[in-house]
Order: structure tokens, then C-alpha cells, then sequence
């Protein structure tokens, strides 16, 4: 099967980096898949364009970078900008509606998720990944609730878990008419 | 396991991880029985000691920051003497500071571990740009053994296997880490605790008065004695001989030399594992080491699927060179292609064992990111035409 | 006390002999002193480990009844920390020459004391770099002349014992070779000192130092000098500090407890 490659990229701050981190636990640890995960940033600690690419599959994966990506889910436009060249044709665009307001010209199935909205509606913007995190979930199907809930538990402290459990939550109902086609 | 055999609950923590490269350095290190750490911080090593300084206290281990890297690799050479399973970590401007400690250890025959996150100058980017200093980094002559993971797995295995080779052969092993794979999350599985081999110091049945401490077979390794015992000996860089004292006799010298080159280099087939794929009816064969060894895989199966016979030698130990299996995997091709990340150095190792029987074509890259399987697969077809 | 000519003559090497010593040079003193100290104590060097780095006092181990590391300079420090952590049972001695433990080591030195490491260190100061030939040191006194400081030095010299309590050293102690009876008393208390000990002690050179910045290569001068350079502790406290600046004053300085050193983080379960 051909690797899935999942970019997440925005402004450091907002969990890029633990997005896939927990895209991956969940994925290596619960289901048995094969995952590489990497990242780059700038030298601010916060603030700074920051993107994180996954590439998962059902057996070693061989080179960790790749040019074209299945997936972009972009949460901030300068990082939208940069990035999108990099989404293959016919590829999956993911962006936060709140911090994406451009949508690019491009030859991809764009949706636009209101998930700082949603992470601002339950308290705390900084679970806005974990929206989406929820989205790509139920939109995919590669990964069970279930089990992206119990990576979230062995990464995040015990005091997030409850909002980062909503956030998620939140982001399966968005997702609720919605259906991306992905295979590992 | 512990120096002592024991293996206190946590050493190994088998299952299944998608662990960080650094991290999955300090736990291989666990796992071959490390209970020493001593580090100085530095970019992108810096997750190695976080990890150990959590991790070594819970094994009855210790963790220490020294005030340079100067500290961290004498501490441990003083550590292994002392009975320890010592190791230090470090990225690249830090291991100039450990060429002067490595050339002691190799000395005095002190098993150690060093690992080294290659960067870029200054930078965390990716490169293997080391590899050299990492054989001839220190003063004197010597041979050393140098292992290159490609993998978070193998940053794991190999790390725990550098252990093993110090004690076997009495000498620092370093494990040439990269910046690709130290920062990067991958699969990693841990096996139980009873499945990894672990060697542990040898120390000598002779008393006092029978023990010399430099004593060993032709090309061999001799045992330890216990510090502070009555065995009275002298850990000199000073040319010493069988008892150890220090003595600049041209013959003892030379005698010295001899085995502490030989115990490695004549050794150099059981250390070096170095795994083929697609090589035996290949026309152009690849070598790689490292994380490199990930996109010339690609690269090979992207030629093979165009119908080009290419296959690719993955060196396990880059140091000592595997001489025999490299003139092997060559001796049926058309045309070699020496892959890495720097401005092309062991590809003057490949070249040296071609002696112009196979050109030796090299693919490249020194600017601070990992070859993609497309720039690789370029190579092939060039060299294919 | 009645002086043994030498004392556990066992406790030297017998491929050891003979030194290579200059004729007066103040090391072979030092390696008395402490193996009388040793001797008085009841302890014996094949229980330790004792460490030189490179210097004509770094040499003191070798001719040891000892388990020794020898022949890096100025990482003694590193070297005695990773083997106490490993082995806290056994007593680790540092022999030291001022070029080791204060120029290339110095950092190292600092260190150790601020961690209170449980290892005595023993200095040999003889105010310049011997082995090497006569050059400038760190504690060379201002104005003296050496091989490279021929028209007399413009460096101030450090202080190894107001450095080592700054640092945190829990005990020092300064003395000479012209006072080996409180030499050898300092000696004991330092290996009997839970924690990091120094014990300085201004050796004569006479081959370079004596000879280069006193004037003359007899070690009986160079070690009257040190002696009439010596103020105790006690009478220089009362003195105006600049009135000392150029005596070497002698005494305990430090003599204190707090906790040693066993590793960077603090943890609960923590085996000694």
C-alpha cells in the first residue's frame, strides 16, 4: 500500500507538532501501523511557522520526507501559503475557516472547519487542534475515537484531557455528513 | 540489564512506541545496561540527556550535566574504569570538545558509548558530515568502532549494541546519530527484557600478584580488575606495557599499537553486519549508511520497477570498513554509486576498495536536508545511460 | 612523632623507582607527606584510587602502590567525579599541579567544588609550568620572571584556596613543603573530610622557578623563600590585605559540612 501523508502546519503555539505526534501514537500504538513523523520550525519558541508531516503505512516506511502530501490541514495563512504547493492534485485541504480566509486556487477537496470557534465556544482556543483533530478522524475513518482518545490520554496531561476529550468530540460532529476517501 | 546482571523493573520498556529518535537513543542505552550519563547541553542532542536524566535515577543509575563536554567524556571514561556502563551524547560542536577524551579511552582500552547528532554548522540541520572525524577525530593511531542507525529501531538496537561491542573489545563505540532521525517520531519496538543481549564487564579470576592489566591474546582484549582492590594499575595514555607501566621502549610501543589496532580491525567481520538488497544480480550497486539508506531503498525500487537492475549495500558499522562484504557487493557490478550527506567521504573508502576495478560514482548532497529517493533515483539513471 | 626515613615503603611501586624528580624538587616531599598522612591514618593506597593529570606532581600516582589515571591534563576533576559516582566506597585522590588544577583544569575545578564532590585534592603549586620548562602560570606571582615572562610577569595570580571556598569547597587548607608536620595534618583531615577537600601546598622548584624568577637553582633557597613568604592565617587577618598580597598565607580557611554530590537531579529513591 502506498504510504498516506498528512502535513499539519501553522504558527508554533497552537500543537501542530502534537497533532501528529498524537496522529501517530494512536496509529503506531493501538492500531500496528507503520508511522514516521517530523518537523520544522522557526527559531521563536512561539509564534514562529511551524509544520509537522506524517507519513503512515502498513509496513517500514522508507524515506522519512516527501514531496507531495495527501493531506494539508492548515491553521494559519502564512503557513497555508507556504505549504500548499506541496498538496498533491486531487489532494485533501483541511483549513480552520477562522485563520484561513484566502482559499487558494488549487485542484484539491477544500473543506473549511470552524475549529478555533468551536475551541473558543469551549473555553479554551488552544484545543482548536484537537478539533480538528476530531474532524480528520470521523472525515477519514483511519483511526478509531476510541483510539485517538487513548493516545491523547498517554501524551496531555490529566487537567487537559477533559477539554481536549470535548474538543475532539466536537470535531466528529462536525464532521458528522462528511466522508474524505483515505486508505493506509 | 545492569553491569551487575540485575534488571530492575523499567530498564526495558518492551511494547510497542512511536518514540522519539533521541529518546529511543537513551532507552537502547537502558537496555544495553548503560547506568552513567553524563552530557552537556547542546542542539539536537538535548532530548538524550532530558530522557536520561529522567529515566537513569529510576535504574539506580547516574545522571550527571557537566560544565563542558570535556567533563562529560572524561566522567565517563572515569565512570567505566571505575565498573560503570558509561555513555555521553552530544551533536557535532560538542564532539570536536571529545576527541581529546576518545583518544584516552582508546588508550587505556575504556568501554564507553558516545553518540553524536551530526548538524550543520550552527544549525540543526541534517548531514553526515562527521564521518571522518569520527575515525580519525582524536591524536595517535587507533581504530574505533562506528555505528550508523538509519532508524528510530535502530537508533534503539544499535545503541544497545554499542554497549555490547565496548565491553567485547574494551573500546569508546560511538553512534553516529543524525538530526534526520534524532528529532524524528517513528515506530519502535521494544522487545522484552530477556530478548537483548547484554555483555557484561569481564573481570579477571588472577590475583594481584598473577594480573597484567594490559595482558591479552594476539589481537585480543584483556580482563578487568576491580579499582581499589590491591591490583595497582596505572590507566596511563603513555605507552605502557603488559603491567602497565609506562614505558617508551620503541618495541612496547609498537607491540602496544599492534593489538590495540588489531582487537578492531582484525575483528572487523563480526562487527560489521552490513545488509544487502537486490545486490547479487544488481549492475549498479548503491552504498549507504545511515538515514540516507532510507531514500536510496526508494531510489533502488523505483529503478527496479523501470526495469533497472539496481540493489544497495546498507553498512552497519561505517568504522571499521567492512572491506570484504563491500568488495563483495561490487564485484559483480557495472557501477557503484557511494550515497551520503556531506561533500562525499567514505565514498574515498569505497573508492579505495574498487581500486579502479568498478567506477565509483557518487550522489552527494551537503546542503543540510536528506537526499530525496527522486534525486537518488537520478543518480542511478545518470550512471545507468 | 618520630620520622620514618619511608614511611610504608610498600606503598610505593617497585618498578617505580627511581623518580624522575628533579634533585629537590618539592613533589617527592608531597609524596611523603601523604603517605605518612596515610600511614597515620591507618590507610592504605591499594584501597584507593588516586588520579594525576600531566605535570611533574601529576606524576606523584605512578609511583604508587595504587590504582592510578594518569597522563590527560587539567580532567582530573571529571575523572575523579565519574568514578566516585560509581564507586562511593572507595576514596579518590586528586594530585594536581597549579598548571592542572587552576589553568586547563580550572573550570573543571570550580565545578567539582561547587558540587562538593567527596574527593581530596591535593595541589602542588610550584608557581610555575615545570615539566614544560619554566613557563608562566596562573599562580605565578606578579612580576616574576619566567621563560615566557622574561621581563617579569604582568598577570595577577590567582588564589587557589579563596577560589576553591568560593567555589564551595567544604574543606581547605594552604601549607608548604618547608611545613610538612601541618601538611601532613591537613592531608589527614582532607581524607577524612566528607566532601570536596583541598589541600594546597606551595612547592619549590628549583630548576626553573628557582632558578628563573629567584635567582638561583639551590632548592635550600628556593624553600627558605616560600618559608619567609609564609604568614599564618591567623596574623594575616589582622594585616592591611595588600601588606600580604605577595605571602603566601597558611592555614585551614574551610572546614565546613553540607551535602556531597551524587548525581544532578535530586531522587527520592536514589541508592548511594
Amino acid at each position: 500500500m502506498k504510504p498516506l501523508k498528512i502535513r499539519f502546519c501553522g504558527f508554533g503555539g497552537q500543537g501542530i507538532i502534537l497533532s501528529a505526534i498524537t496522529l501517530g501514537t494512536a496509529l503506531v500504538t493501538k492500531k500496528g501501523y507503520y508511522a514516521v513523523q517530523t518537523q520544522s520550525y522557526g527559531s521563536e519558541a512561539r509564534g514562529g511557522q511551524c509544520q509537522a508531516e506524517l507519513i503512515v503505512a502498513d509496513e517500514e516506511i522508507k524515506s522519512p520526507s516527501s514531496d507531495e502530501k495527501d493531506i494539508l490541514v492548515a491553521m494559519s495563512q502564512s503557513a497555508l501559503d507556504r505549504y500548499i504547493g506541496d498538496l498533491k492534485k486531487g489532494g485533501i485541504l483541511i483549513i480552520d475557516s477562522a485563520l484561513v480566509t484566502e482559499i487558494p486556487d488549487v485542484d484539491a477537496e477544500i473543506i473549511q472547519v470552524p475549529a478555533t470557534e468551536t475551541a473558543v465556544a469551549l473555553g479554551n482556543r488552544i484545543a482548536a487542534n484537537m478539533v480538528l483533530l476530531g474532524f480528520v478522524q470521523q472525515a477519514t475513518g483511519i483511526i478509531s475515537k476510541d483510539d485517538l482518545l487513548s493516545a491523547v490520554e498517554d501524551l496531555v496531561k490529566p487537567q487537559f484531557m477533559d477539554l481536549n476529550t470535548r474538543a475532539i468530540e466536537a470535531g466528529i460532529e462536525l464532521a458528522a455528513d462528511v466522508s474524505l476517501e483515505v486508505t493506509v | 540489564m545492569a553491569s551487575d546482571g540485575s534488571n530492575p523493573q523499567g530498564r526495558v520498556l518492551s511494547g510497542v512506541h512511536f518514540m522519539l529518535g533521541n529518546y529511543a537513543t537513551a532507552e537502547g542505552a537502558l537496555a544495553g545496561g548503560c547506568d552513567f550519563f553524563a552530557g552537556y547541553p547542546i542542539t539536537p542532542a538535548n532530548e538524550i540527556s532530558e530522557r536520561m536524566s529522567h529515566r537513569l535515577p529510576e535504574v539506580g543509575g547516574t545522571f550527571i550535566q557537566g560544565e563542558d563536554e570535556l567533563f562529560s567524556i572524561y566522567a565517563v571514561t572515569g565512570a567505566s574504569l571505575a565498573g560503570a556502563k558509561a555513555m555521553t551524547a552530544t551533536a557535532s560542536a560538542g564532539f570536536n570538545h571529545f576527541q581529546e577524551g576518545i583518544g584516552y579511552a582508546v588508550a587505556v582500552e575504556a568501554p564507553c558509548v558516545i553518540v553524536d547528532v551530526q548538524r550543520c554548522r550552527g544549525e540543526n540541520f541534517a548531514t553526515q558530515a562527521d564521518v571522518m572525524q569520527m575515525r580519525w577525530g582524536t591524536d595517535g593511531d587507533y581504530e574505533i568502532i562506528v555505528l550508523a542507525p538509519s532508524s528510530i529501531q535502530e537508533l534503539f538496537d544499535y545503541t544497545a549494541r554499542a554497549f555490547n561491542l565496548a565491553e567485547e573489545y574494551r573500546t569508546p563505540v560511538i553512534v553516529m546519530s543524525e538530526t534526520t532521525i534524532s528529532l524524528m517520531r517513528e515506530r519502535l519496538d521494544v522487545p522484552s527484557a530477556d530478548e537483548i543481549a547484554v555483555v557484561n564487564r569481564r573481570y579477571t579470576d588472577l590475583s594481584p600478584g598473577e594480573y597484567k592489566p594490559f595482558a591479552a591474546p594476539e589481537y585480543g582484549v584483556p580482563d578487568f580488575a576491580p579499582l581499589g582492590k590491591g591490583y595497582n594499575t596505572i590507566y596511563s595514555i603513555n605507552p605502557h606495557d603488559e603491567e602497565g607501566s609506562i614505558d617508551w621502549d620503541p618495541d612496547v610501543y609498537e607491540r602496544m599499537y599492534d593489538r590495540l589496532t588489531g582487537k578492531i580491525a582484525k575483528h572487523r567481520d563480526v562487527i560489521c553486519q552490513p545488509r544487502s538488497y537486490a545486490v547479487d544480480d544488481a549492475d549498479i550497486v548503491l552504498i549507504a549508511y545511515g538515514s540516507e539508506v532510507r531514500p536510496a531503498l526508494d531510489a533502488v525500487e523505483m529503478a527496479r520497477e523501470d526495469g533497472i537492475a539496481a540493489g544497495l549495500l546498507k553498512l552497519d558499522a561505517v568504522w571499521p570498513v567492512p572491506e570484504e562484504q563491500i568488495a563483495a557487493a561490487m564485484s559483480k557490478a557495472k557501477a557503484v554509486i557511494a550515497v551520503e550527506m556531506n561533500i562525499g567521504k567514505y565514498a574515498n573508502e569505497i573508492e579505495r576498495i574498487s581500486a579502479g576495478r568498478v567506477p565509483v560514482h557518487r550522489c552527494t548532497k551537503n546542503r543540510g536536508i536528506i537526499h530525496s529517493p527522486e534525486e537518488i533515483y537520478r543518480s542511478i539513471k545518470e550512471v545507468w545511460k | 612523632m618520630s620520622l620514618k626515613l619511608y614511611p610504608r615503603r610498600e606503598s610505593v611501586r617497585k618498578d617505580g623507582l627511581p623518580h624522575f624528580f628533579c634533585p629537590g624538587c618539592g613533589c617527592g616531599q608531597v609524596l611523603n607527606f601523604f603517605l605518612r598522612a596515610c600511614d597515620e591514618l591507618g590507610m592504605k593506597t591499594e584501597d584507593m584510587t588516586c588520579i594525576g593529570g600531566v605535570g611533574c606532581a601529576a606524576r606523584i600516582p605512578i609511583y604508587l602502590s595504587t590504582d592510578a589515571l594518569h597522563g590527560i591534563h587539567g580532567r582530573t576533576m571529571p575523572w575523579a567525579t565519574g568514578i566516585k559516582m560509581t564507586r562511593p566506597d572507595m576514596p579518590v585522590v586528586v594530585f594536581a599541579g597549579d598548571g592542572d588544577a587552576l589553568s586547563i583544569g580550572g573550570n573543571h575545578f570550580i565545578h567539582a567544588a561547587r558540587r562538593n564532590v567527596d574527593v581530596t585534592v591535593i595541589v602542588v603549586n610550584n608557581l610555575n609550568f615545570a615539566m614544560t620548562g619554566g613557563q608562566v602560570a596562573p599562580t605565578t606571582p606578579l612580576t616574576a620572571t619566567t621563560m615566557t615572562t622574561p621581563y617579569g610577569s604582568s598577570e595577577p595570580p590567582f588564589d587557589l584556596c579563596k577560589m576553591a571556598e568560593t567555589s564551595g569547597a567544604t574543606y581547605v587548607s594552604r601549607w608548604t613543603t618547608a611545613h610538612g608536620i601541618q601538611a601532613i595534618r591537613a592531608i589527614k583531615t582532607a581524607m577524612q573530610h566528607t566532601g570536596f577537600s583541598v589541600v594546597e601546598i606551595i612547592s619549590q622548584c628549583p630548576t626553573h622557578y628557582g632558578r628563573y624568577a629567584l635567582g638561583s637553582g639551590s632548592p635550600e633557597k628556593s624553600v627558605e623563600w616560600i618559608k619567609e613568604q609564609s604568614i599564618p592565617r591567623t596574623r594575616a587577618e589582622k594585616m592591611d590585605p595588600e601588606e600580604t598580597a605577595l605571602n603566601f598565607v597558611i592555614g585551614e580557611f574551610v572546614n565546613t559540612q553540607r551535602p556531597v554530590f551524587w548525581g544532578s537531579t535530586i531522587y527520592d529513591g536514589a541508592e548511594e
